[in-house]
């Protein structure tokens, strides 16, 4: 068998990229939620938000975790199947990775065990705003990681020197022509696909558990709230921000030679699949907001299956965006300066093959154990607001939900 | 200015920190194999769950840094350390996601705490033999990589693996004693005297022959033998101070004495691989980036790091004294 090394290490760079990317597209949604309802806790003083708060931390944690084992990978994967691409593009790339490291990477990583760890060791406010640095970390890591790669299609800031890129303008590397279009897109994606499965788990939970309704009634309006905030205002306008860059690349396509043009099924189809699930995201949320403003979105049954089955739809939606955008550029590894071809390191085929075999079983394995344990935690639901909440009368929650609907309902009238 | 220096001496400081931070988590981590009782190794994993995260940052900074400000040796010694690398990070990974697994997956914990312990041991021996491979040597053509992918496998790599393997369960006992109840000072103290006569004998014989492996390093000793000269003593004093670490009324000197033999050896190390970067072919100025890219690191790292190392203190401090015998939620 003729193995072309080139392949292998862009199939074993996309499979780590691939898989990584879902975590940290929760984390980031995940991470603003908490945030919010850990600040309505704190301002409300309701034990439910908080009840709700440990529920999802449980996930998030899972889920940060395996982003973060995860992302050390990619640190040392451009040196490991790209060793070409690592010297030509070190200069310029580097340092933005270096940035998110210093800027990011340790705001979440010396915030985060106070999150999970650290509710009895510190005031809450301090572990509110612990909360808060978390998610502010997951924003900051996502806007380098968009520069550094957004840069990749359109370089800008550097200078060919002896056959060394040389960096002459750092603004114009990180705000290069792209970045501000891609930004805001891919954390309106992270939102969504959190959100999106957020309500998965509500609706799941639902069918599964007999726990109190108020609960479910009293959780689901705030967690909507947000969904309707982002849902509403950022996958139309996200798919046209990125529509618009791509109809102007495809105009040039007819003036680029053939052997430079990108291969145009997976550029068609990741749009394609970008595109539909965020039209059918929109629908979702119209259906949802038209059900809410009738007062049966929580007791629709075919409308919260379909929320079940939309679970993975934002993790689609995010993969396919990327693969148009990482495939759009081929033959290019960094648009117009350096082919991929040119780029791989100088590690045999059979090497290559057999470590890509083994970050396939090993993260099989842990998206297997991920899901596992999702389930386990959403059919458990959270137990401890069902003994919490018999305590309370039914009388002051049947009386608190009238306040929370009416808010709720202020707030997506704002929204429209 | 020399800016290769300065982010030379950024790359040094990132791996000493993470050689000293999850070489104690490491540590825990194979020490684990060693306790039958379930009870008492949620509580060696929970003296570690609420940091490890922010001590694996250090490699992955260390990394980066390396990455922007010397990519010729990023792009060198990664294809040439692939396959040590590749193992050290999947690993890493397994072990990574055990910390969450095992509290969450209960009837499973005494399968997660062997994949957990085991993932350790192989991330730290892969680490050794990375330092193995540097040490005897890389084989470097033009600016790549020029020799074979199993080049870094010899009895002298592994021999330096299972050094870092020892020095790292030394450092994960005396974190033990420092932060454990009661509970764990026998064992933290029965650790500690097997290990050092084990490490003393591997480290012995590892600079032995090292020397005959690399000639390089006979010059560097030639050179700056009074430098290699106190480090190798501060590190035997601290080794027989530690030999005798059941004595110790306090429960953090012996952590801070594996910590100084620890960090000497590093120092040892560095000073061995100076002023080259990758070992003894290409020096960090032939290696480094563009001076614009060395200024906008070193800027950012002056500036962030300190509050990065104030909240890393802080957290610390957070979870400070002993941790508590039914975990941080009770």
């Amino acid at each position: 068998m003729n193995l072309d090394p080139g392949i292998l290490a862009r199939t074993q760079f996309a499979f780590t990229v691939t898989f990584h990317i879902i975590f940290p597209t929760m984390s980031i949604g995940l991470a603003g939620f908490l945030a919010i309802v850990e600040g309505l806790w704190l301002k409300t003083k309701d034990e439910i938000y908080l009840q709700v708060y440990r529920f999802w931390l449980n996930i998030f944690a899972m889920g940060f975790g395996i982003g973060v084992v995860t992302g050390i990978v990619l640190s040392f994967e451009f040196g490991l199947g790209f060793a070409r691409f690592a010297q030509f593009a070190g200069p310029a790339i580097g340092p933005l990775i270096a940035y998110e490291v210093l800027t990011a990477f340790f705001l979440e990583a010396g915030f985060l065990g106070i999150m999970l760890f650290g509710m009895h060791r510190v005031g809450k406010n301090l572990h509110f705003i612990s909360t808060c640095m978390v998610a502010l970390g997951t924003l900051i890591s996502a806007s380098w990681i968009l520069s550094a790669n957004s840069w990749m299609q359109t370089p800008d800031g550097v200078q060919m020197k002896d056959g060394k890129l040389v960096v002459i303008n750092w603004w114009h590397v990180i705000h290069n022509p792209s970045w501000l279009y891609r930004l805001p897109h891919m954390i309106a994606a992270a939102y969504l696909t959190a959100s999106f499965q957020m309500e998965a788990a509500e609706g799941f939970w639902e069918k599964q558990s007999s726990s109190p309704a108020p609960y479910y009634w009293l959780i689901v309006p705030d967690q909507k709230e947000q969904r309707n905030r982002f849902a509403l205002g950022t996958p139309y306008l996200g798919s046209i921000w990125l529509a618009h860059s791509i109809h102007g690349r495809g105009e040039g396509l007819k003036n680029t030679p053939r052997e430079l043009q990108p291969r145009m099924a997976m550029v068609f189809y990741g749009f394609r699949v970008m595109y539909c699930i965020a039209i059918v995201m929109f629908g979702v949320a119209c259906a949802g907001l038209w059900l809410r403003w009738k007062r049966r979105l929580f007791t629709t049954p075919w409308f919260l299956r379909v929320l079940v089955l939309m679970t993975p739809s934002g993790i689609f939606a995010t993969l396919g965006g990327w693969y148009l955008a990482e495939t759009g550029r081929q033959p290019w590894v960094i648009f117009g300066m350096l082919r991929t071809v040119d780029a791989v390191s100088p590690v045999p085929a059979k090497t290559l093959l057999s470590t890509l075999i083994a970050f396939v079983c090993l993260y099989t394995l842990f998206m297997t154990a991920f899901l596992i344990f999702i389930g386990r935690i959403i059919k458990r639901g959270p137990q401890e607001i069902g003994t919490q909440v018999e305590t309370f009368s039914s009388l002051k929650h049947a009386f608190r939900l009238g306040v929370l609907d009416k808010k709720t309902l202020e707030s997506t009238g704002g929204a429209r | 200015m020399n800016t290769p220096l300065f982010s030379a001496s950024l790359v040094a400081f990132a791996l000493t920190l993470y050689v000293l931070l999850d070489g104690f988590d490491l540590g825990v981590g194979c020490l684990l194999l060693f306790e039958r009782h379930e009870r008492v190794r949620d509580h060696m994993m929970d003296s570690i769950t609420p940091t490890w995260d922010g001590n694996e940052t250090w490699l992955v900074m260390a990394a980066v840094v390396l990455f922007a400000a010397f990519p010729i040796s990023y792009g060198v010694l990664l294809p040439a350390l692939y396959l040590p690398v590749v193992v050290m990070l999947l690993a890493l990974g397994v072990r990574g996601v055990c910390f969450e697994f095992r509290t969450q997956i209960q009837d499973l914990r005494g399968y997660w705490d062997i994949v957990f312990a085991v993932g350790s041991a192989i991330a730290a021996l892969m680490q050794g033999m990375i330092l193995g491979a540097m040490l005897q040597g890389i084989d470097v053509k033009g600016n790549a990589f020029g020799g074979r992918v199993t080049d870094f496998a010899t009895p002298y790599s592994f021999l330096c693996g299972v050094t870092v393997l020892c020095a790292y369960a030394i450092l994960g006992a005396g974190w033990l004693r420092y932060k454990g109840t009661a509970i764990l000072h026998s064992f933290s103290l029965r650790a500690i005297t097997t290990l050092i006569p084990i490490f003393v004998l591997m480290f012995g014989t590892a600079s032995v022959l090292s020397l005959r492996v690399q000639p390089a390093i006979v010059a560097v000793w030639h050179q700056d033998s009074l430098w290699l000269g106190t480090l190798v003593a501060i590190m035997l004093f601290n080794c027989l101070w530690l030999l005798s670490a059941g004595r110790s009324r306090s429960d953090f000197y012996p952590f801070l004495s594996a910590l100084v033999l620890v960090a000497a050896g590093v120092v040892g190390l560095m000073v061995i691989i100076f002023p080259n970067i990758v070992p003894f072919r290409i020096a960090l100025w032939d290696a480094a980036s563009s001076s614009l890219s060395q200024i906008f690191v070193l800027v950012g790292a002056c500036a962030v790091i300190p509050v990065v190392l104030g909240y890393s203190f802080f957290a610390y401090w957070v979870f400070r004294g002993k941790t508590p015998r039914e975990g941080w939620d009770a």
